[in-house]
This record gives structure tokens, sequence and C-alpha cells, in this order.
């Protein structure tokens, strides 16, 4: 039998690889950016000096950041709740067909397959060219708004095709934990009087809580990160109205300012919020799991 | 009872296909818009093309260096997924198979970090390329995309491996195979489902990325499909004809992936999100 640390050996052997992209592209990156969040090193000068907590401060009165985070929660929290909801109900509906089951379950997860930025530049044709013709032709005249330009538009404008982008996903991962519902359980239900409504919210849903918990958290972590929609549809305009906290950080650090120290001080800001509003997600959601 | 739910059931058929038909919509619209004339476009964007022409595709087509550009893309969406699924079911074969507290230390290195978004490296990450001069390499970016992706693929491995019968390693080992002969002769080929689920969700991921090849990659020469897209809709501001046809011309290669392969991608979203 081979000892502990002959068994380590050949362990540290075959992580090593792994181990090391790891921790050059991963691992300091993350940990460094501490340390780069306070200095002031740009992309001009060479060289940069430690200026401690400085750039902190400077975030609490950044008024376009905190714009930016405002409007990021505002999708965060549109997207969690729609995104869901619409998802669980695709996939309900879906598996309750036979003939026609894979045909909707190949249509609505097909955007997924397309990068944001490709959809977003075809939504942005359907923003700016289709909407109005369907306006002026076929009397549509709710279309008739400035989806791009007006920045209450152009937020319902990121939802639709963020929706459009995320919603297929979610859906196949709702419809994998529906079949995983016994069939029993639910004749059972329905020989004891249960209507459909009452059978799925006393029945399925509890028994696919963890797909919830799963696609609630690839939500949330998606959502707070959002950048290709937004890159794509508004640029975060106009002004910067429809700015998410992605692009704010992307714009300090590589347009015009290039100030990279205080854009990684913004990012540890929005690391730690982030972390904080999915380990209480994850949380919570897990103790109402287990008490079922 | 029965007449009503009948109706219900017609109700959620015409719900459901108006959403696959709001699903299509742009895609439609796209493909049918980029067969036209920039006067044919502004007269009516919803109507059959009068004519067909392939101007448009012929344009961008060169604008966008396409075979370049999908060449680049299959190469990183390729090194990058080879890496990943080496490296990690390596590691993540022997951090199963070795119980020591070294063994839990590192799976739980690399699993804490899932948590960290990408913008809050991305910055801290592009100094490490200067440093390392890889930016505009795509082999470089390869080796990026392995670093963030590995935690996950290793995660997956793990509990995979978990499943195997470790007589038929011993077996193996009598047999007088090497540690690593097992891992390719043996292991490897028991890992194919879960090697397949870890395939396509790191080529989706890789290959409709966008933000890092933006930041990494700054040389006409190593755009990535993304990237030419982006720019060519700079370029063209307006002239949505040649935009719609170069959009297309971006989508075939993942549509026809999706065509080939749907089964395998919809099963392995699944797995991966639910045994994740």
């Amino acid at each position: 039998m081979k000892t502990k640390s002959q068994q380590n050996r050949t362990l540290l052997l075959y992580v090593l690889p792994a181990l090391a992209v790891y921790t050059v592209f991963k691992l300091y990156p993350a940990i460094s950016g501490i340390y780069y969040a306070m200095t002031d090193w740009n992309g001009i000068n060479p060289g940069f000096s430690f200026v401690g907590i400085q750039n902190f401060s400077e975030i609490l009165n950044d008024r376009y950041f905190w714009n930016s985070m405002g409007f990021t929660f505002k999708y965060v929290a549109a997207m969690v709740v729609l995104a869901n909801a619409l998802a669980l109900a695709l996939a309900t509906a879906i598996e309750s067909r036979r003939k026609v089951k894979g045909l909707f379950r190949t249509v609505f997860f097909m955007p997924n397959m397309i990068s944001m930025v490709i959809g977003g530049f075809m939504w942005m044709f359907i923003f700016t060219r289709v909407v109005f013709h369907m306006a002026d032709h076929w009397g549509w005249a709710f279309l008739d708004q400035s989806w791009i330009g007006d920045p209450s538009y152009s937020f319902v404008a990121i939802l639709l095709v963020a929706l459009w982008g995320s919603v297929g996903y979610l859906m196949i991962i709702y419809m994998a934990a529906l079949q995983g519902v016994p069939g029993e359980l639910k004749e059972a239900a329905w020989l004891d009087g249960a209507g459909p409504w009452q059978a799925f919210w006393r029945v399925t849903f509890p028994l696919i809580r963890h797909a919830l918990t799963v696609c609630v958290f690839w939500t949330l972590n998606a959502s707070f990160q959002v950048f290709d929609v937004v890159y794509t549809l508004t640029g975060g305009g106009p002004g910067r109205a429809t700015q998410v906290v992605a692009l704010n950080i992307y714009e300090e650090a590589f347009k015009g300012n290039v100030r990279f120290g205080y854009a990684t001080a913004k990012s540890t800001v929005l690391f730690l919020i982030v972390l904080a509003v999915t380990v209480l997600q994850v949380q919570s959601m897990k103790r109402r799991e287990q008490t079922l | 009872m029965k007449k009503s739910s009948k109706a219900g059931s017609t109700l959620v058929f015409v719900i459901l296909t108006l959403g696959a038909l709001y699903t299509l919509f742009p895609l439609g619209m796209a493909l049918m818009n980029s067969f036209k004339t920039n006067g044919q476009l502004l007269l009516n964007p919803m109507s059959l093309p009068t004519s067909y022409t392939l101007d448009n595709y012929l344009r961008t087509w060169e604008k966008m260096h396409y075979l370049r550009s999908l060449g680049n893309t299959v190469v990183l969406a390729g090194a990058g997924v080879g890496l990943i699924v080496l490296f990690s079911s390596l590691a993540g074969w022997k951090l199963n198979r070795t119980k020591t507290r070294l063994s839990s230390v590192l799976l739980s290195l690399f699993v804490f970090s899932m948590l960290i978004p990408f913008s809050s490296i991305m910055i801290p990450l592009y100094r490490v390329v200067l440093v390392l001069k890889i930016k505009n390499s795509l082999l470089g970016l390869a080796l990026v995309y392995a670093g963030m992706g590995v935690s996950m693929a290793i995660f997956l491995y793990h509990g995979f491996v978990g499943s195997i019968p470790l007589e038929l390693e011993e077996a193996a080992a009598i047999d007088g195979c090497s540690s690593l002969q097992t891992f390719f002769w043996v292991l490897l080929p028991l890992l194919k489902p879960i090697t397949a689920t870890i395939v396509i969700t790191n080529v989706l991921w890789i290959w409709n990325d966008f933000l890092l090849p933006l930041i990494i990659i700054s040389r006409n020469q190593s755009y990535t499909l993304l990237l030419s897209t982006n720019t060519l809709f700079g370029q063209y501001s307006s002239d949505w004809t040649a935009i719609l046809s170069a959009l297309i011309l971006a989508a075939i290669p993942v549509i026809a992936f999706y065509a080939l392969f749907q089964k395998n991608i919809l099963k392995g979203i699944a797995d991966g999100a639910l045994k994740g």
C-alpha cells in the first residue's frame, strides 16, 4: 500500500495542469484584484502606487456607478421573476403535450444556441425597423414607441430580448425536473379530487424545488453580470440610462478613462454584492427544499 | 368537465404556438431581409423578397473574413474545450480516488471560485494576459478559458468518477497498466457521458462568449465570428441588408451544430445544471 505522502505526490502530478491554469487565470486575478483595487493603476502610466481605500470612498460618491447598480437590480429582479415564471409555465405546458413536445422544445431552446450579440443585433433590427412597419400598416399603435431611444421603453426592449435568450435554457432544466416527478403521484392527486392547478402546486411543485433553486441561482448570477444584450441593443444609452454594472466597469477600464485600479475596485464591490445575494438565496431556498 | 379541459388544452396550444412564433420572429425576419436589396427592405421589411439577391452575403463574406473568423472560433473553442476536458478529467479522477486531507483541500479550492463573477476578475486577468504576452493569441485565450472552466468540469468529473467501481482500475493495475495507461484505456471511455455534457456546455460557452475576446483580441487576424460581426455592425451602421446577412452567417454554424446534436445538447444542458 502506498503511504499518504506518496498518494499526495501522485495526486499533485495529476492535478497540476488544471491547478496551473486555474491559479494563473482565475485565482491569481481574483486575489490580486483586491490589491489593484487599492492602487491608482491605469492604462497610461507604466507604474502605479498604493492609495489605500481611496478608490472605495470615491465609489461611494460615484453617481453613475450607483445608477448602473440600481438599473442592474431592477433588471435582475425582473429577470428572476419573469424568466423563471415563463420557463416553468412553458415547461409544464410542453410536458403536457404528446405529439408536438419535441418541436416546441426545439424551437424555444433555439435562441440559447445563438450568442446574445447576434440575437441583440437581430432584435435591434426589429425594434428600429420592423415594429414601425407593424404600427403603421397593421394598426398596432402601441408599438409606435422609441424602443431604443426612450429609457423606459428600452428597459422593456432589453427585457424582451433577454427573456427571448434565456427562457429556453431554464425551460430545459425545468422539463428535466418535471420528468423526474412520478406519474403515480399526479394520478393519486387526481383521484383525490385535486384540480390541475392544485395538483401542480401541491404535488409537482414541491418535487421540483431543487430545479427552482438551481434556476434562480443561475438567473441571479447571469443577470448581475449582464453585458451582451445591453451592449448590442442600447450600448447603455440613451446617455447612461440603461447602463448596467458590467458595462460601467468595462467602460471605466477600457474606454476613455482607462482607470484600471478604480474599475477593479468597482468590480470588487460587484463581487461582494453578488456573493451576498446568491448566498442568501441558496441558503433560504435550500432550507425550504429540506422542510418538505 | 371534459369539454372545458379540451378548450383549455386548445388554449395552451395556441399560446405555445404564439410563443414559438415570437421566438422565431427575429431569426425569420433576419433571414428574409438578408436576401433583399436595400430599396426593397426600406419599402417593406415584412414582405417576402420580390427578387432574391446574394449580393449582401458576397459583400459581408469578404468584409467579415468569414472563413478566417470561423476558423479562429473553431480553433479557440476546440483548444479551450480540449484543455478543459484533459486537465479536468485527470484532476477529477485523482481527486476522487485519493482520500487525503490535501485532496479535499484542493477540491474546495477549485469549487469555491465558481461564485466569482467574470467582471470581477476581468481587469486583473487583463494584466496577467499582458504580462504573459498572450494578448491577441488564440491559444493563449484558450488557456484562459481552460483556467476559468476547469472548476465546474472538475466538480462534475469528481462526482461522476464516484459511480465507477474501483475494481476496474485495480484489475487494470494487476494486468500491468501504469496509472496513465489505466486512465486513458479504462477510465476515459467510461467517462464518456459526463465528457459529452462538459464538451457541449463549454463549446457553447466559449463559442458564444463575447466580453473576454473583446478585451483580449484586438488584432483583426485573430478575430472570432462575434468580434467580426460586432466590427461589421459598427462599420455598416444602418445598412441593414448587409448586417442581417452577416448575422445569418454568424448564426449558421451554431444552428447546424444544434440540428446535428440536438438530443445530446438538451440532455447535456439539463445534466450539467441539475447534477452540478
